[in-house]
């Protein structure tokens, strides 16, 4: 199995068959330059471009950039395991158990019972 | 637009023409990841592998398809015939795996659908991937020499073929493992 693509905007774009340069206006920038470096990851856009693209290809960003993606949700469970045995260590609080929960959630890959509350 | 799969081989598929090379990435015989023509002047042979070895870097593909020019009926100038060798030379050396599939491997992937000439192969695959569309050549003329376009539409049926193939040997495969009578305890 190969891993994802950090970035499919090239992908996306492609299918829906805008240039570089459309892109780019539907972003609120000015030259299709700059898309061109998201595309070949020269260059991570902002939180606001992100948005742009999930709107304009209607794909959420974590399709967008599955590899990038998966990269961060790895790193970011293995500092919750950290972090869950750090917690089990240290003198126990009445927040513990709680936070112990979501961690447990998050290495589990489960939706946290808390966080779904809300 | 369909959700692309995050856990799939992908294929690089490239087909050389006289001025470069056409190229399709694939992540499943559905997903069609990127597709192009890339141009070589000068020494073509040499800048069409410096643009191959982009290609590898950027899309990391397991595995790249190339045609079979041994197959029959295969007529490729000495030229593309070294490009290919040099292609499957240059996937070795990247650690991927090279596959080399037949124009007659295409034809009969896609004659369930009655494709046969190239026009037809390509017809068919816009009906599979409608991205393609606006790359299609128009109807080629007996007088007319063939549109550079049809690169493109080479390599995918390439590299969609590659997986028709690999599905068919591990089908024999799976069949073969099931004659062959396990040994008694």
């Amino acid at each position: 199995m190969s891993a994802p693509l950090e970035s499919y905007l090239r992908t996306y774009r492609k299918r829906s068959g805008f240039s570089q340069d459309e892109v780019a206006f539907l972003l609120g920038s000015t030259s299709g330059a700059k898309v061109s470096r998201y595309e070949w990851l020269a260059r991570q856009p902002t939180l606001p471009t992100v948005f742009a693209y999930e709107v304009i290809f209607r794909t959420p960003a974590r399709d967008l950039f599955a590899g990038l993606y998966q990269k961060v949700e790895k790193e970011t469970i293995s500092r919750a395991r950290l972090l869950a045995r750090k917690l089990a260590q240290a003198r126990a609080r009445r927040t513990t158990p709680r936070k112990l929960a979501v961690l447990e959630s998050l290495s589990s890959g489960l939706a946290s019972p808390q966080l779904e509350q809300r | 637009m369909n959700p692309l799969p995050t856990e799939a081989k992908r294929v690089l598929a490239i087909d050389p023409t006289s001025k470069g090379f056409g190229f399709a990435v694939l992540e499943d015989p559905t997903v069609l990841i990127d597709w192009g023509l890339k141009r070589a002047s000068g020494d073509r042979n040499v800048k069409s592998l410096e643009k191959a070895a982009e290609l590898i870097e950027r899309y990391q593909p397991e595995v790249l398809v190339v045609e079979r020019t041994a197959a029959k009926g295969s007529r490729r100038c000495p030229r593309v015939r070294q490009l290919i060798e040099d292609l499957i030379a240059l996937a070795l050396d990247r650690r991927l795996r090279a596959r080399r599939v037949s124009r007659r491997q295409v034809q009969r992937c896609l004659s369930k659908i009655g494709s046969a000439t190239k026009r037809q192969i390509a017809v068919a695959l816009v009906d599979r991937f409608p991205e393609l569309e606006p790359h299609l050549p128009p109807v080629r003329k007996s007088w007319m020499s063939e549109d550079g376009r049809m690169g493109i539409f080479d390599a995918v049926a390439f590299g969609w073929a590659s997986y028709e193939s690999l599905r068919r040997e591990r089908r024999a495969l799976t069949l073969l493992s099931l004659e062959t009578p396990l040994p008694h305890a």
